[in-house]
């Protein structure tokens, strides 16, 4: 039997000629690898070493490069009831993406993910539960169903569809996001609707935005094929793995410069910084003055590009008519109308920018500590001109080291820095996200922004903050699926005593057996004050389903299910069902869909998740990811949505699609916003003169997402942040303190951390990076247990109308009596490298039992409503030895920036 | 499961007895347990257990390797084993008396792995690498996977499907001997492919 422990195995069974052969994508990072599934009874015969005994059709010992399955690479699993054995390697065809099956430890492993009673994963839910006496219990779905609906229908009756809120994924397949926003967003019609990674449905990089550039325009070959490469937030090699070794390593073996903003060194930038890339290694937060100033130097020595400039970015006219965004109605002119970011243009930026004392370089270089001739290096490669007069081709990628340290600021300076130096638009000079989980969301209904009571100074209203919506008590009935809530938010401690004090400590507590009683007590819950919670989950997480929810549902999840969904470039694949789900395990379509019927909702008829996928094709239209054409052309064809995706296999197809009507020829878009593309190419995908038929063409094809089809140029003032740093910088023994993922671990954090031996053994708990210096100070070693805590753990209490210009801003907060100061802290084993800033300690993303979030501090962005979770400020000190420093099985301390 | 005996016999018949499969070496290879293991073998002369049973894995054959009192620190001497087919090639090494889980010698800082990335099969022959009392293997020139040759050969970062495949050694007076593997061998569906 397995256990935890990693017991390497020597031996693997091979598939065999007869194995079925199905198609999937890794189901975790955004970059999705494509994978084959090789699938045979148990019993029926393993695959030889010869070629023409395996399902490879090559001779073992295969050699570098070749098919080969790794032990963990093999499981066993159910398929019709029956015992099957699978392989699941990366698919050595594949053209796109994982070229020749290149593979990240994540993806490599996915065979483990599989549901196994012999394996760490026999913990998966397999029936509904209630909460019953304090225990959660399996019932029939109907008894939790029934139970859950009616409250959930009172709830609403009674306090009105704000009261109840949903807390859901955004990525887990456009079956079940489609299925759950509609009804969420169209039927229940809630403002208490967000996602997993903010407390509001807002944009992640309001910068973007507004200057008009989607955040996943870029095509995977695009950051492989500029001269310079800047990477902000992000070392692509541990988080987007096989975008850095698919795409930036070979670019940077071919002579690509790079400029890396980044607070620690790991393999990707120290494999860089051998191919002479520029590593600035700044403190979390200081991005918009490094950039500013990098601005301030190519504007100073003349190097933007001009001609672009003129022919691309909105001059004050154009950008004031519609405000560049369209309507009035929308959040850019909130925001612009204050006058705090919109320009009248190029020239009215750059002056701002030479007249920012914040961007002088040598003030910017100390406040990130950095050396100052790093900024003037950086605007070398990005903009320099060659001295034959061509202009480097320059990209920008960014992620969330740096959109969640500043996000407003942040954002708005790399999307200006972008368009002087020309990035955006054309091959290999491009810019955007790197990309987090994949991007499976499709719209089932609009978010009612009129009806959510949270206003900021300005005009109109914001996306309602559900963590701050709780924490004031008007949430009496909480819908989590598939995300853990409170430890995926900031100051996550604060949120879990106000859950426990909202569900546990309420005196309504579910003692009967009978469901009329259950369903009674629990609205006596809600009409006392308390919050009644349902999760819907895969696994039983801690403690939003394990403590606090009264009615759980199992789902089924990744090849249990043929679900739809794209990744980082657009890419649209069909992950393939090859295995049963667990017992009672349901599509967390099937479950909203049940829900819905019992609310009193139409159109939740679906009968598998094909119908649900060809619903919501037409809510994909006009989006980055548009899947519609491709129900047209499998229509024409005479076949599903699903089956031709299938049969487009792990190359798929790059979002948005269109389709001939002339040649029936279905078409996928390389890049948005690509300036480039000719009539010739819009012919051949059947929009010589425009859109046709049912196809739908917008201007971010060729444009950019803005009223004109230009970029809007925009200033990022650091004042409207700086008090937020300065009030975060370390006191006494402090030091800073951010948190971020790591490459063994990345996106796959929510089963297989504690699920797969060997990630179990490499990563068994919390740790945390400290740079020698500040271990050494503090009489700490790699492998010590430590403790990090807080005594001002800033947490915002209250919804609040914003009146004042700066009503929203910290300082204002703070006067204003709207921040309490929280304590937090988190056990962790530090690991003593260093490879992380002196001054600055690094942690893992999400431990559940240990979150880091719990020491960063619950107060949103002012401008865009998202938390700056990089943000952080601890203590740490040395509580005793853990058994990983001087067990030489699990952990290691070699620092990652070894080359 | 055979229980170790008190009885020295380093007799090739001896040998062929599974006097200590992988899973054993793996559970006594922290140094806490290794001391105090009644599991105890004699990979670590010098100690009070250095004269105890010899301890190898069922099936591999034991192939002389090397010589302690020739080892240079931080100079690999490559071997192939189990045999000399296909994706076999390994190196033995001295630490520079950093000592490792599952090394032997006074120092317990000779230890011996496979040259090939568990990934992709990436060959790292040349990148061993000191670095303050860290000992490493990596990165493979393919994808940068980086391996810790402290711990088993346990990925640092990187794409590994598994730890580095460590080959298990006994020191014989001053002959080393590889007696097994632990972990499978790129490319291979069984290590014993050609047995």
């Amino acid at each position: 039997m397995a256990t935890n422990y990693y017991l390497p195995e020597d031996s693997v069974p091979l598939p065999p000629k007869h194995a079925d052969v199905l198609t999937t994508c890794c189901d975790y990072c955004i970059v999705a690898c494509s994978y084959k599934v090789f699938r045979w009874p148990l019993g029926s015969g393993n695959g030889g070493t010869k070629a023409a005994e395996n399902a490879f059709g090559i001779d073992f010992p295969s050699g570098i490069l070749q098919a080969w399955v790794a032990p963990a690479q093999h499981n066993v699993v159910m398929h019709d009831g029956n015992p099957h054995n699978i392989v699941i390697i990366p698919d050595k065809d594949a053209k796109v993406v994982n070229k020749s099956g290149d593979s990240s430890m994540r993806g490599g492993l996915i065979a483990a993910k599989c549901y196994n009673p012999k394996t760490p994963t026999r913990d998966r839910m397999t029936t509904p539960l209630v909460r019953i006496n304090g225990t959660l219990q399996p019932v029939s779905w109907e008894f939790a169903l029934d139970i859950a609906a009616e409250v959930g229908r009172h709830v609403i009756a009674k306090h009105g569809t704000n009261a109840y809120s949903v807390k859901t994924y955004s990525y887990q397949y456009v079956e079940n996001t489609y299925a759950i926003s509609k009804y969420a967003r169209r039927h229940v019609n809630t403002a208490a609707f967000t996602f997993h990674d903010t407390p509001s449905d807002v944009t992640s990089t309001p910068g973007f935005r507004d200057a008009g550039f989607d955040n996943f325009g870029p095509s995977y070959d695009d950051w492989g094929a500029a001269d310079t490469l800047m990477v902000c937030g992000t070392d692509p090699y541990e988080t987007k793995t096989i975008i850095y070794t698919q795409f930036i390593k070979p670019g940077m073996d071919r002579g690509m410069k790079t400029v890396w903003l980044n607070p620690r060194e790991t393999a990707g930038i120290a494999y860089a910084k051998k191919r002479g890339g520029l590593h600035i290694q700044l403190y979390p937060g200081t991005d918009n003055l490094v950039v500013g100033a990098i601005a301030r130097v190519i504007l100073e020595k003349g190097w933007e590009d001009k001609e672009w400039i003129k022919k691309w970015v909105n001059n004050g006219w154009e950008s004031s008519s519609g405000f560049g965004q369209g309507t009035r109605n929308t959040p850019w002119q909130w925001r612009t109308t204050w006058g705090k970011f919109q320009t009248k243009g190029f020239e009215d930026y750059k002056k701002w920018v030479l007249a920012q004392k914040d961007f002088d370089p040598d003030n910017a270089a100390k406040i990130a500590g950095i050396p100052v001739e790093q900024i003037y290096t950086a605007a070398e490669y990005l903009a320099k001109p060659n001295k034959d007069g061509t202009r480097p081709k320059t990209s920008i990628g960014i992620e969330k080291g740096f959109y969640w340290s500043n996000n407003t600021g942040n954002t708005i300076a790399i999307s200006s820095l972008a368009t002087i130096c020309g990035a955006g638009g054309r091959p290999g000079q491009v810019v955007g996200r790197f990309g987090g989980h994949q991007r499976g969301g499709t719209g089932g209904g609009k978010y009612p922004r009129n009806k959510s009571p949270e206003k900021v100074p300005g005009r109109r209203r914001r996306a309602l903050d559900t963590d701050r919506w709780l924490y004031s008590g008007n949430t009496r009935f909480a819908h989590v699926i598939g995300t853990t809530w409170i430890q995926s938010m900031t100051g996550s401690q604060g949120l879990f005593n106000k859950f426990r004090e909202l569900v546990t400590l309420n005196p309504h507590q579910v003692r009967s057996f009978d469901k009329q009683e259950i369903i009674d007590t629990l609205k006596q819950r809600t009409d006392s004050g308390g919050t009644v919670v349902i999760n819907q989950d895969i696994y039983l997480r801690d403690p939003i389903g394990a403590r606090f929810a009264d009615v759980v549902f199992p789902a089924a999840t990744w090849g249990e299910e043929d679900f739809i969904r794209a990744n980082g470039e657009r890419r649209l694949r069909l992950y393939q069902k090859f295995y049963d789900a667990p017992g009672d395990a349901k599509p967390d379509w099937w479950i909203i869909a049940q829900m819905a019927k019992r609310m009193g909702y139409d159109g939740f008829d679906w009968k598998n998740s094909n119908e649900v996928a060809e619903e919501s094709s037409r809510f994909s239209r006009g989006n980055r990811k548009a899947y519609h054409m491709i129900k047209v052309a499998a229509h024409a064809e005479g076949k599903t949505l699903h089956q031709k995706l299938a049969e487009l296999g792990t190359e798929g197809i790059q979002g948005p699609t269109f389709y001939n009507q002339e040649t029936g020829e279905l078409t996928g878009t390389k890049r948005l916003h690509d300036t480039t593309l000719s009539k010739e190419d819009l012919a051949r995908m059947g929009l010589a003169d425009g859109a046709q038929g049912v196809n739908m063409v917008n201007k971010k094809m060729t444009h950019f997402n803005s009223q004109t089809g230009k970029v809007n140029i925009e200033k990022h003032p650091w004042s409207l942040f700086s008090d937020f740093y300065e009030w975060l910088l370390p006191k006494g023994d402090e030091l800073r303190f951010t948190n971020g993922r790591i490459n063994e671990i990345w996106q796959s954090g929510f089963d297989d951390v504690e699920r797969r031996p060997y990630v179990t053994q490499r990563w068994p708990e919390n740790w945390v990076e400290i740079h020698p210096d500040d271990a050494k100070k503090r009489g700490i070693e790699s492998g010590d247990q430590v403790m990090l805590y807080s005594e001002r753990v800033a947490a915002q209490k209250n919804t609040i109308l914003g009146v004042h210009g700066n009503d929203f801003q910290f300082s204002e907060l703070m006067k204003n009596g709207q921040i309490e100061l929280t304590k937090g802290a988190v056990t962790a084993v530090a690991i003593v490298t260093p490879h992380v800033k002196k001054g600055l300690m690094f942690g893992n993303m999400i431990d559940m039992r240990q979150p880091t979030n719990a020491l960063q501090p619950r107060v949103v962005d002012w401008i865009s409503g998202n938390y700056n979770y990089k943000m952080g400020v601890a203590k740490v000190k040395k509580i005793g030895e853990s058994a990983y420093k001087k067990d030489f099985r699990s952990m290691s301390f070699a620092p990652r920036n070894i080359v | 499961m055979t229980t170790p005996t008190n009885q020295r016999d380093d007799s090739a018949k001896a040998h062929g007895k599974c006097m200590l499969n992988r899973r054993q070496f793996l559970m006594a290879g922290s140094a806490a347990a290794v001391t105090a293991s009644t599991v105890s073998i004699s990979l670590f002369p010098g100690t009070a257990q250095a004269v105890q049973t010899k301890a190898s894995v069922l099936g591999y054959p034991r192939q002389l390797i090397g010589h302690l009192s020739k080892l240079k620190d931080h100079t690999p001497v490559d071997f192939n084993y189990p045999d000399d087919g296909p994706n076999s090639q390994a190196m033995l090494i001295k630490m520079g008396g950093v000592k490792a889980g599952g090394g032997i010698g006074p120092d317990r800082d000779v230890v011996a792995f496979s040259y090939l990335c568990t990934h992709q099969g990436g060959p790292m022959q040349g990148q061993y690498k000191a670095v303050d009392d860290q000992r490493v293997l990596g990165q493979c020139p393919l994808h940068l996977s980086l391996y810790d040759l402290r711990r088993h050969g346990i990925i640092v970062s990187g794409q590994a499907y598994q730890s580095l495949p460590q080959v298990l050694l006994e020191l014989d007076g001053d002959e080393i001997y590889a007696v097994g593997v632990m972990g499978l061998l790129y490319g291979r569906n069984e290590n014993l492919m050609n047995s």
